[in-house]
């Protein structure tokens, strides 16, 4: 392998630095940078409103960054839009098709734009997903049309996927199969895939990666492993209130009866801070729920990321 | 290119069709009737058609998908906005022009000759053709970043009685500049409804402004549609 090859193997396949977004005064993203590696699915998490969408509508050169750098697969979104969208596969949210063609018409038209679409491929997609090829879309159900974005944007064997809160609308029942379907796609191929959601519980089994961006800034970024083995819950009784404030890394903290709980971005840190700490502390393990709303709601209460809120529960 | 065409003629042929019986309708009846001057009569097609094809035209190509939510998904193809928008702006321009072609056959078997010349018939549709192909490209522009075809339509509207106000200010004032009729299209049947006393703008100094003016729009238009997703 030449060290050209190597590197663009190595390199990221979505990067930002700085961007920066508004409309009319009101500023989306406030200098986004993230950098997403190959072969991993990323998720990209925020509350609704948080900018994902806008960020992703930019990776696809359907919005212009105010300031910033944008580059997708190595390529600028506004010089080399058709080039990435015919290497990316893009699932909108809540996604509109045509309505009044069938799904097979669909598939034809939308064959021609992509030079490396896989018919053989579309074929079996469509058998996987149960696709009625002869049926309108406007007669699909809402979990059909998501697996026809789905389709579309998997048949021409992307090397980068970007969904944009796929299962928005959907069933609970229908998000389990849209994400079966997902998973059985990623694990027949090293795609990299960047997935926005905010239904946090259903991204966590295949993330390997996360984001997490709040009011247009990126908050954290980190493997999910590691950001499960940092991000801890901490107990301890309300005499420790005073110690578990000070802790370095403090997400938030809340009073609960005789009890304080904290929630620290580095147990590691935190674990030294308490050496001399009495009192006993218990750690708990948190889901990815539980940590974005961490970061989340800390930010939301205006308190800079190490300071925490203090939240009196009786 | 071929498939953005196929998708553009399946949403809008129906208008062609609907258009074309309704004018050709509308003229097979009223010359046949003889309810109205032949000349009033296909003045009155002529008026229908330029005034109300380009913005049933203009509003079902890009506000019609905004409104239906199709247009990202269009623009999000790895094909230019520049390109989508000539292939839009080539089926709208069927769908002004091929109503007006349908009236003035019916027109023209009907009565050529009859009370009006058939010379004088033929360049009455022509120029309202040329008022409703420009009147296409006005609206089509104005109204391209509107969320919806009802919006779009009132602003078409206004833009019709706007130029309409431009094109009879030499009516109103014959010491305005020439230059101010000739940057509306309705400027191109001046003859047909003004006084013989105040001279018409030059057909080529109209056809020159209006292609201009065209020029300008479309770029600007095919610009709007390449941030559309704003």
């Amino acid at each position: 392998m030449s060290q050209t090859t190597a590197n663009q193997a190595s390199s990221p396949v979505i990067e930002l630095r700085g961007v920066r977004k508004s409309f009319r005064r009101k500023e989306v993203l406030r200098g986004v940078d993230l950098s997403v590696p190959p072969g991993q699915t990323f998720a990209f998490l925020g509350r609704n409103g948080a900018g994902k969408t806008t960020t992703i509508r930019m990776l696809l050169g359907l919005l212009r960054p105010d300031a910033g750098q944008v580059r997708v697969l190595g390529l600028d979104p506004q010089r080399d839009a058709l080039e990435i969208r015919r290497r990316v596969g893009y699932l909108a949210e809540d996604p509109v098709l045509f309505g009044w063609m069938r799904v097979g018409q669909l598939l034809s038209f939308t064959r021609p734009f992509y030079p490396t679409w896989d018919q053989t491929w579309a074929g079996e997609l469509a058998d996987r997903f149960e696709l009625p090829m002869e049926t309108r879309i406007k007669y699909l159900s809402k979990g059909q049309s998501v697996r026809v974005a789905l389709l579309l944007a998997l048949a021409h064997r992307p090397e980068l996927v970007i969904l944009d809160d796929p299962t928005l609308g959907l069933d609970p029942i229908m998000r389990k199969e849209f994400l079966r379907d997902l998973v059985t796609y990623l694990q027949g191929e090293r795609v990299s895939v960047f997935f926005s959601s905010h239904l946090l519980y259903e991204i966590e089994p295949v993330a390997d990666s996360v984001v997490i961006l709040d009011r247009g800034r990126v908050v954290i970024q980190a493997p999910t492993e590691q950001l499960r083995a940092d991000v801890k819950r901490l107990i301890a009784p309300l005499d420790a209130e005073a110690a578990l404030r000070d802790l370095p890394g403090l997400l938030d903290v809340s009073v609960r009866g005789r009890q304080v709980a904290a929630v620290v971005s580095d147990i590691a840190a935190a674990r030294t801070a308490l050496v001399a700490c009495p009192l006993p502390v218990q750690e708990m393990d948190l889901n990815l729920d539980e940590i974005f709303e961490a970061y989340v709601i800390g930010q939301t209460k205006e308190s800079p990321h190490a300071e925490a809120h203090l939240e009196r529960v009786e | 290119m071929r498939k953005l065409i196929w998708k553009e003629w399946n949403e809008q042929s129906w208008k062609l069709a609907f258009g074309s019986v309704v004018l050709a309708a509308l003229a097979f009846i009223g010359l046949r009737s003889r309810i109205l001057a032949d000349e009033t009569m296909v003045m009155w097609v002529c008026f229908l058609g330029f005034s109300l094809l380009p913005i049933l035209a203009s509003t079902g190509l890009v506000p019609a998908e905004r409104s239906d939510g199709t247009l990202e998904a269009l623009l999000s193809l790895p094909v230019t906005p520049r390109r989508i928008l000539a292939v839009k702006t080539a089926i709208g321009l069927l769908l002004v022009a091929g109503p007006m072609i349908a009236a003035a056959i019916v027109s023209v078997a009907l009565a050529g000759n009859r009370e009006m010349d058939l010379a004088a018939m033929v360049i009455l549709y022509a120029r309202s053709m040329l008022t409703a192909l420009s009147l296409f490209i006005w609206m089509m522009a104005l109204t391209i970043r509107l969320p919806s075809e009802a919006r779009a339509a009132m602003l078409a509207l206004g833009v019709l009685i706007l130029l309409a106000f431009i094109a009879s200010a030499r009516l109103v004032n014959p010491q305005v500049p020439m230059i101010v009729a000739e940057l509306s299209p309705l400027s191109f049947i001046h003859d047909v409804v003004a006084d013989q006393k105040i001279p018409a703008p030059p057909l080529l100094a109209i056809v020159g402004v209006q292609l201009g003016i065209a020029a300008v729009l479309w770029t600007w238009a095919s610009r709007s549609l390449a941030n559309g997703a704003n």
